[in-house]
């Protein structure tokens, strides 16, 4: 079968040349490869006639053609024609122009289109395959034609594949080891062949193919025409080679340094093009025509917040089902009240229905009107990002030690001295803890047991007391009075001998001191010793005269410098005991002072102006640091025991926390209280202070300091003591800790002092 | 019983007692919706007493103060399980019976004496009353304020009608005076010693059962033993004292009596030294010889102490409580201190160590600062008060004027509690700074002065009346 249409194949590959003659192959393969660089070579006047009238792009210049035409010199020695050319550009299209050229030879027959007589369509016709002398292969074995499959596929079956017919082509019989071993014996050959597997037999091999297995075999290069003693050609070496490189050793050929033809043609038809106004050198610039691009990195990132998502769409729940369970179905007095509603007010706006199947539901005539509303959510939605934030408050408080964990602190009033309706403005307690020394606007001076309340001595004095302040010397025992323009110091009675003589010879001794060499302004008057009593001042300081009586006493912890601060300018003083001499420290100050204090450890004295706390070295006389501590009028402040933490409090209800290591600014700004602040004052043993305010209110706080620079003081509100009643908007002025227990002493502007005990 | 409807719930009871008035020791079914007074009026009927005497109930140990029902559902006791009720004659309510008035405040007053009231004040004076409010005697041994005021019992002296009187002041000295009551007209005293020892004003003064020592505490943190003997010459050297105090102080000392002569100088036998801070109270331990004294201070520590050696045996330490006052009850093996944080502490003494802070075994809860404590003590001329139940009981006066009767076995409230000196409007309630408790009366001492309060028992009130 197979053979039988070859046959017939060749038979139409024969009668194929001779209708190929008047008609040419219909345009299989166009005949156009070189057509274009034809149409280029054509010559200028076909591009003049096509091109008229339109304007051009400036054509591009192929690079790539440049270099074709430098390869083509290379190839050759000489300048090729052009037939040359159009073969090298054919073999480089592809097997397409390979198989023109085939058709050349007349090996495959050309196809012919007729008409078919039966369909009337065109169909292609093969011409008969003329049988000459050596088509005739019946007298060939009948080659395996299975084609060029991987013969494994057919390993374990019994054909080897299938012929163009789709018959099976069986393998052929092989004999088995006895015949292979007859062969062997009867055939010399037989050693030198081995089985085909395409073509299902035996194969003897060619004496190349030998040679190639016995070089293998011996190791030597397979290939026979490999020379390994080829003599050597001296192509860099030798005489008369020395300069000349292997590459080429031609002349320069003439196209190096001459135009290039066909580049003047080009770039002539542009000049052209360009006289002729078909090429603008420069097309007119518009706005559309400006660049549009713009760097994006360059602006700022804008702080607009992201586009917002569009309202999301309620999701259906159980009663828009088309089956939904019995509950979601109204009932019919739901049903008339839904109905009976306008349709705005409706909280649904439909009715759940319950349908059997779902091929039963309606159509949904809300349709229309649902999407319509969904558009008007899309773009009319109130574009407002909510950004809920998902925090538990009680996180946001910061994680603070209960109260209950630092006990001891005051928590309520043990006891109450009344001054009689006067304002009680300045309160001190002895550094023993056992007396407290109060002053009121009256003029009286009370002195009276911390725990039980009852007054031991009474002063009486013309106008009312500025500050009182006990001194905190133990080995003497007194108090200093700010009276008008005075300072007198007092002494409690009952004292033991020993620490009442000291007293006196603190106070007056019985020689005095050298006057000091500048003549100050305050003087000294003492009553001698022996005529001391506790009724009257032991000593007095004459101030400079001064419309209100100074309003601040303070002593340095080692009780022989006692410094006062009055009105007015020159208000600070600076009292010394043992030399018995006064200064001011400041020559002129800016703004008023309103407080002063002594550092506990070191020389330094702290001076509170109205908005600023100033720091000064006294020994080295220089200004350390000004604290700001952003309150618009000081009221009052106090240092803590340990030297390195001040707390100011305010008319405007602030109380700063200065840690003095740390910074100017301070370092927690407590607003607690409801009014201004009058006084403040820490414990010297135990971590609390207190507030005292116009509000009538005592505040108690917990503050630990601690040693390590690295941690921060904690600071925790204990307690608010009320109790003090406000009088003409004016609360508790003073409160003072009772050294050794964690009481305090609050003075109020009701006339009132309290005890508060823990 | 048959008094009891059967539609009520009931519960079942055994009373106990240990007043004389007992009941069979027999079940009965109590309606749980009884109180206190159908509890008593049961006792009453069942033992058909002359005359009806109101009657406290103890249930575990707690007085009763609602109805039974309110008690088992608060305390989870089922209705099956018997009750054991121990029952006592209940404290009439307190009645006042005189107000002694006083220019100063009274810092302390003293019933202890029959027939007496001596009151210490704070103008430095001490009064002596008799039981009709008149005012006998003003003797002012010190020209300070005087802080506490206490009898020393003479045992061995015969007459009754002379009396030693140790009294501490805030002048640095305490002093023992003699009063002679032996004309009641004209009771003489005269100040025999003053005892040199501290540096800081006296908080109290406390002599020995026996009445041969002085205990003296001070601000100063040390408590003074002295013997009560009066020597012939002085014992310390005169201070060197300023002229104006001196002056003051021989004024006061002419003024008294021309004669007498100047008190003698005495120094401690003992200092006893352990308190860090000021000792707000020292007293005596309840045996004869006085052995042993406890004292109490600012520095949350109630000390116990062998007096003859000087040395603190054992130490109660509280965690901040500055202790006001202490008292021991009759039989001394428990203390009472009084701190400013609003409490009264019960601790065990035998119990105390001197390593960690001791757990009070009670605490008495008051809305103002306890200042002073009493307890009715067994005294060598009324010696029959001793009962079962004035072992627990005690007074407490308070700075908001209140005193309070309590019950060591019911702590959560006072059984009673009385105002002393109707206090007008204005100037708050007047401090109460001392009581004393005996005989049925309780002496309230004060801001306002001293008031007498009858307090007691009912078969003892009927006794005494």
């Amino acid at each position: 079968m197979a053979a039988a249409d070859v046959k017939r194949h060749s038979k139409k590959r024969k009668a194929a040349p001779e209708e190929e003659a008047p008609a040419p192959p219909p345009a299989a393969f166009p005949q156009d490869v070189g057509l274009e660089m034809g149409s280029e070579d054509e010559g200028e006047d076909g591009g003049d006639v096509s091109d008229d009238g339109v304007v051009d792009h400036f054509p591009e210049i192929d690079t790539r053609s440049d270099t074709e035409d430098e390869d083509y010199t290379e190839d050759g020695e000489d300048e090729p024609d052009e037939s040359e050319e159009d073969e090298e550009e054919d073999e480089e299209d592809g097997e397409s122009s390979e198989e023109t050229s085939d058709d050349d030879l007349g090996i495959f027959p050309k196809a012919k289109t007729v008409i078919s007589d039966i369909t009337g369509q065109p169909k292609r016709v093969y011409p008969d395959i003329e049988p000459d002398y050596d088509s005739d292969s019946s007298t060939e074995d009948t080659p395996n034609r299975v084609g060029d499959i991987p013969m494994h596929w057919y390993d374990d079956l019994p054909h080897v594949g299938y012929d163009i017919n789709g018959k099976k082509v069986l393998r052929p019989a092989r004999g088995d080891e006895l015949d292979k071993f007859l062969k062997t014996v009867e055939d010399p050959e037989a050693w030198t062949s081995a089985f085909d597997k395409n073509l299902q037999m035996d194969k003897p091999l060619s004496p190349e193919e030998l040679d190639i297995i016995r070089r293998l075999q011996q190791g030597e290069n397979p290939d026979a025409s490999y020379d390994p003693y080829e003599p050597t050609v001296e192509w860099f070496t030798g005489k008369g080679k020395e300069e000349i490189m292997p590459l080429s050793a031609a002349p320069e050929p003439k196209r190096r340094w001459i135009p290039s033809k066909w580049e003047k043609q080009k770039v002539m038809k542009i000049v052209r093009a360009i006289r002729q106004g078909r090429i603008l050198p420069n097309k007119p610039k518009t706005a559309s025509t400006q660049p549009q691009f713009y760097p994006i990195w360059n602006d700022e990132p804008s702080s607009a917040p992201a586009p917002l998502p569009a309202p999301k769409p309620r999701l259906p729940g159980h009663a828009e089902s088309y089956n939904p369970p019995e509950e979601y179905l109204p009932t019919q007095e739901e049903r008339e009240k839904w109905e009976a509603t306008e349709p705005e007010d409706r909280e649904r706006d439909f009715l759940p229905q319950k349908y059997a199947a779902l091929r039963l539901v309606p159509a949904y005539d809300q349709f229309i009107k649902e999407r319509f509303n969904r558009q008007l959510d899309l773009y009319l939605a109130p574009r407002v990002h909510r950004v809920k934030l998902q925090i538990d408050p009680e996180s946001l408080i910061p994680k603070l030690p209960s109260p209950s964990s630092l006990k001891p602190f005051p928590v309520y009033k043990s006891l109450q001295v009344a001054h009689e309706g006067r304002r009680v403005r300045t309160v001190s307690v002895s550094p023993d803890g056992g007396w407290v020394v109060t002053g009121d606007e009256g003029g009286v001076v009370r002195l009276w047991e911390v725990m039980v309340g009852k007054e031991i001595k009474r002063w009486t004095f013309k106008s009312k007391i500025g500050a009182v302040e006990w001194c905190p010397r133990t080995d003497v025992s007194f108090f200093a009075v700010a009276i008008e323009d005075r300072i007198h110091f007092l002494f409690p009675p009952n004292l033991p001998a020993a620490i009442l003589a000291a007293t006196q010879h603190a106070l007056s001794p019985a020689n005095l001191p050298p006057p000091p060499a500048v003549p100050s302004p305050v003087k000294w008057v003492s009553v001698p010793a022996a005529q001391s009593s506790t009724d009257a001042p032991i000593l007095s300081l004459h101030l400079p005269s001064s419309p209100e009586p100074p309003k601040q006493l303070v002593w340095h912890r080692k009780g022989d410098y006692l410094a006062s601060v009055s009105e007015g300018q020159a208000g600070v003083w600076m009292h010394q005991i043992s030399r018995r001499h006064s200064q001011a420290p400041f020559k002129k100050i800016k703004g008023a002072v309103q407080l002063v204090l002594f550092h506990p450890s070191k020389p330094h004295f702290f001076v509170a102006t109205q908005r600023y706390v100033r720091m000064y070295n006294l020994a080295e006389q220089k200004l350390l640091k000004t604290l700001m501590p952003g309150i618009r009028w000081i009221s009052c402040m106090d240092v803590h025991p340990s030297g390195d933490h001040l707390i100011v409090g305010g008319y405007d209800r602030k109380l700063c926390w200065f840690d003095l290591e740390l910074s100017d600014k301070p370092y927690k700004i407590l607003r607690y209280h409801s009014r201004a602040l009058r006084s403040v004052h820490f414990h010297p043993t135990y971590p609390l202070f207190a507030s005292s305010s116009d509000d009538g209110s005592i505040q108690v706080f917990h503050a630990r300091v601690y040693n390590d620079l690295m941690t921060n003081p904690l600071i925790v509100p204990l307690k608010i003591l009320r109790g003090h009643e406000v009088k003409e908007g004016l609360g508790v002025f003073a409160v003072r800790w009772v050294p050794r227990q964690p009481w305090l002493v609050s003075a109020g502007a009701d006339g009132q002092v309290s005890v508060w005990c823990s | 019983m048959a008094s009891t409807s059967t539609s009520e719930p009931t519960h079942p009871v055994v009373f106990t007692t240990q007043t004389p008035y007992a009941l069979p020791s027999q079940k009965f079914m109590i309606p749980t919706s009884w109180k206190r007074y159908q509890l008593s009026q049961l006792v009453n009927k069942a033992l058909s007493l002359p005359k009806p005497i109101p009657f406290e109930f103890l249930v575990q140990g707690e007085i009763l103060r609602g109805t039974l029902a309110e008690w088992c559902a608060e305390k989870g006791v089922g209705e099956e399980e018997t009750l054991e009720i121990e029952y006592f004659e209940s404290v009439m309510p307190p009645q006042r019976m005189s107000t002694l008035p006083h220019e100063d405040w009274v810092s302390s007053i003293s019933c202890q004496l029959p027939g007496y009231f001596l009151t210490a004040s704070y103008d430095g004076a001490i009064r002596i009353f008799d039981y009709s409010q008149k005012l006998l005697h003003t003797t002012a041994p010190h020209s300070a304020p005087i802080s506490s005021l206490c009898i020393v019992p003479e045992p061995s002296r015969a007459d009754d009608s002379s009396h030693l009187l140790a009294t501490a002041s805030q002048d640095l000295t305490a002093r023992l005076t003699r009063i002679d009551l032996s004309s009641p007209s004209s009771p003489k005293a005269h100040t025999l010693a003053s005892l040199h020892l501290h540096t800081a004003p006296l908080s109290s003064v406390s002599a020995s059962p026996s009445g041969a020592h002085i205990l003296t505490s001070s601000w100063d943190g040390l408590i003074g033993v002295f013997d009560t003997s009066i020597p012939d010459a002085d014992e310390v050297p005169a201070d060197e004292v300023a002229g104006g105090e001196r002056k003051k102080r021989r004024k006061v000392v002419q003024e008294d009596g021309s004669e007498a002569p100047r008190p003698k100088r005495k120094a401690p036998t003992t200092v006893l030294k352990s308190h860090t801070a000021r000792v707000s109270r020292v007293v005596f331990g309840p045996e004869a010889k006085g052995a042993s004294a406890y004292s109490c201070g600012f520095d949350s520590t109630v000390r116990t102490w062998d007096v003859e050696n000087g040395v603190c045996t054992s130490t109660i330490t509280a965690s901040s409580k500055p202790f006001l006052d202490i008292a021991l009850t009759a039989n001394g093996h428990t203390a009472l201190a009084a701190s400013t944080d609003r409490t009264v502490s019960q601790y065990d003494l035998r119990a105390a160590t001197t390593s960690a802070t001791t757990p009070s075994v009670a605490t008495l809860t008051h809305p103002a600062t306890p200042s002073c404590i009493a307890v009715a003590r067994p005294s060598a001329s009324a010696p029959a008060v001793s009962t079962s139940a004035s072992e627990h009981q005690l007074v407490t006066g308070a700075y908001d004027g209140v005193v309070r009767l309590w019950d060591l076995r019911s702590t959560r409230a006072a059984v009673a509690a009385f105002r002393a000196w109707e206090s007008n409007a204005g100037t708050g309630p007047k401090k109460v700074l001392s009581v004393d408790w005996a005989r049925g009366l309780v002496g309230v001492g004060g801001e306002g002065g001293v008031e007498v309060w009858k307090v007691g028992e009912g078969d003892r009130i009927t006794t005494t009346a």
